[in-house]
C-alpha cells in the first residue's frame, strides 16, 4: 500500500453516496456501450438511482406553480439534472437491449449459468422476444421445412447457428488500482498495467479486472 | 435450384437495410425456396432409400457427394430465409421503437394505393392486397409493440424510447410545422398552431419532434 492507495481511501470516504453512485451510474454506462458482450446488471445501483428519479420527479411536480423566481430557478436547475440522470439510464438501457437483441441465445445461455446477469425484466423481456422471433419464422417458412431442419440453435455440421460477440474485440482503457502483470491469452504479450496508464487491450485479458472495478473502460 | 433463389433474397435484404421504408415482402421468393428445401430433401430420401440404412460413404464417394451438396443447399437456403426475416423484422422493431404505428402507415398506404387505382381503372381488383408486410409480419409487429409497451411501462420515469442524445438545455426553441392542437405544460397550457415559434421544455415536447409535428431549431 502505498501513498496513492491510502489518499484513495480517505477520499472515497468524504465522497457523499450520490456522487459515488452517478460516478458509478457513468461508469456503468460506458463499459455497457464499449463492451462487446453483456455485463451483470448493476441491481442496487440501479435500485438506488431509480428511488432518487422518482423523489426528484415528485418534489419537481410539487414545487410547480410556485412562481418565486428563487424556487423556480432551483427547480430548472434539478430539472436539468434530471434529464442527465434520465438519459444516462436511459441510454444505458437501451445499450443492453440492443446487445440483447443481438445475440439472443447466447445470452439466454450466460443467464442460465449466471441469474445476476440481466434483470428480471429484460430476461423477460428476452424470452418473450425470442418466442415471438422463432415463431414468426415458424409460421412464415420454417414449418414447412423437413424436421432435421426446424431448429434455430442447431450446432452440429460443424457450425453453430448460436452468435456470440466478439470477446477478443480491442477495448480501450484505464487503469484505476495497480493490477500488476497481464498476459493476453493466446500470445506472448506480457505487460505491467499501472495505476493511470491508458491501454488498448483485449477485451478477454482484462474482462475479469473490469468486472473488479481495478479498471475502467473509455 | 442450388440456393439462387436464396441469394436473391439476401440480395433483396441487403438492399432493405438501406432503405428507410420496408419494400414489399416476397411472398412469392420465400414460397419457392421452401420449395426448393423441400424437394431437396426429397430427393436426399429419394437417394438413400436404395441402401435401406446402411449407407457407407467411403465406399460410394459419388453418392455421397450428392448428399453434401444437397444438405448444404438445404441449410443455405434455411441461413438465407432466416437472414432475409431477421433484417425485416429488425426494421419493424426499429420503427416500434421509433414510435411509428407501423399498422396504421400500411393501411394508410393501402387506402392511397386504392384510391389511385380507382380513379385509374376499376378492373384492379387482382392486387387486391397492396400491403407490403405479410400476415405473418403483421402479427409479430402488433405482438412485438404489446411487448415493448410491457417492457416500458416498467420503467414510466425514464421513458424509454426518449431521445438517446445526450441533453444540453432544458428549454428548446421549436417551430411548429403542422397543427397539434393544444397541449399542457408545467407552465400552462400552449396552443400549436402552424408556422408559430416557441420556447419549450424538451421533455415536454419530445414526442411531438418525433411525430413531426414540431422541428427543432438550433
Amino acid at each position: 500500500m502505498d501513498i496513492d492507495d491510502i489518499l484513495a481511501e480517505v477520499t472515497a470516504d468524504a465522497v457523499p453516496q450520490e456522487t459515488c453512485d452517478l460516478q458509478e451510474l457513468t461508469r456503468a454506462w460506458v463499459t455497457e456501450r464499449v463492451a462487446p458482450e453483456i455485463l451483470p446488471y448493476p441491481d442496487a445501483l440501479m435500485e438506488r438511482v431509480l428511488e432518487r428519479i422518482r423523489k426528484q420527479i415528485e418534489l419537481v411536480e410539487d414545487q410547480t406553480g410556485n412562481m418565486d423566481p428563487k424556487t423556480n430557478f432551483k427547480l430548472i436547475v434539478i430539472q436539468t439534472e434530471l434529464e442527465r440522470f434520465k438519459f444516462l439510464v436511459r441510454s444505458f438501457l437501451r445499450a443492453r437491449i440492443a446487445k440483447l437483441d443481438k445475440h439472443p441465445l447466447h445470452i439466454f445461455e450466460s443467464h442460465t449459468n449466471d441469474p445476476t446477469l440481466l434483470s428480471p425484466s429484460e430476461h423477460q423481456y428476452l424470452t418473450q422476444h425470442q418466442a415471438l422471433l422463432s415463431q414468426h419464422y415458424h409460421s412464415s417458412f420454417l414449418s414447412q421445412f423437413p424436421d432435421a431442419l426446424q431448429r434455430l440453435d442447431d450446432t452440429t455440421g460443424g457450425m453453430s447457428m448460436i452468435d456470440k460477440p466478439d470477446e477478443d474485440t480491442a477495448v480501450f482503457c484505464r487503469v484505476l488500482r495497480e493490477v500488476g502483470v497481464v498476459s493476453v491469452e493466446g500470445t506472448d504479450r506480457v505487460f505491467e498495467m499501472k495505476r493511470g496508464d491508458v491501454w488498448v487491450v483485449r477485451w478477454s485479458a482484462i474482462r475479469q479486472r473490469v468486472l473488479l472495478g481495478d479498471i475502467e473502460l473509455i | 435450384m442450388y440456393g439462387e433463389l436464396g441469394n436473391k433474397l439476401v440480395q433483396h435484404a441487403k438492399r432493405t437495410q438501406s432503405l428507410t421504408h420496408l419494400p414489399p415482402y416476397q411472398t412469392e421468393m420465400v414460397r419457392a425456396v421452401t420449395r426448393e428445401v423441400r424437394d431437396l430433401d426429397k430427393d436426399v430420401a429419394a437417394i438413400l432409400e436404395p441402401f435401406a440404412g446402411s449407407f457407407n460413404p467411403s465406399t460410394e464417394p459419388a453418392t455421397a457427394c450428392a448428399l453434401l451438396v444437397n444438405h448444404l443447399c438445404m441449410r443455405r437456403d434455411k441461413r438465407c430465409l432466416l437472414a432475409y426475416h431477421r433484417v425485416r423484422s429488425d426494421k419493424l422493431e426499429e420503427m416500434c421503437w421509433n414510435g411509428i404505428d407501423v399498422l396504421e402507415r400500411q393501411q394508410q398506404q393501402q387506402q392511397q394505393q386504392s384510391k389511385a387505382g380507382g380513379e385509374g381503372a376499376t378492373s384492379m381488383g387482382a392486387e387486391g392486397n397492396t400491403s407490403s408486410l405479410s400476415p405473418e409480419e403483421e402479427e409479430y409487429v402488433r405482438q412485438y409493440s404489446d411487448l415493448l409497451a410491457a417492457y416500458k411501462g416498467q420503467w414510466t420515469d425514464i421513458d424509454l424510447t426518449g431521445s438517446l442524445e445526450p441533453p444540453k438545455d432544458l428549454f428548446i426553441d421549436v417551430r411548429v410545422l403542422k397543427d397539434a392542437g393544444e397541449i399542457q405544460t408545467e407552465y400552462g397550457a400552449i396552443t400549436l398552431t402552424k408556422n408559430s415559434q416557441f420556447y419549450v421544455r424538451q421533455g415536454d415536447v419530445e414526442r411531438l419532434i418525433a411525430q413531426g409535428y414540431l422541428q427543432r431549431l438550433t
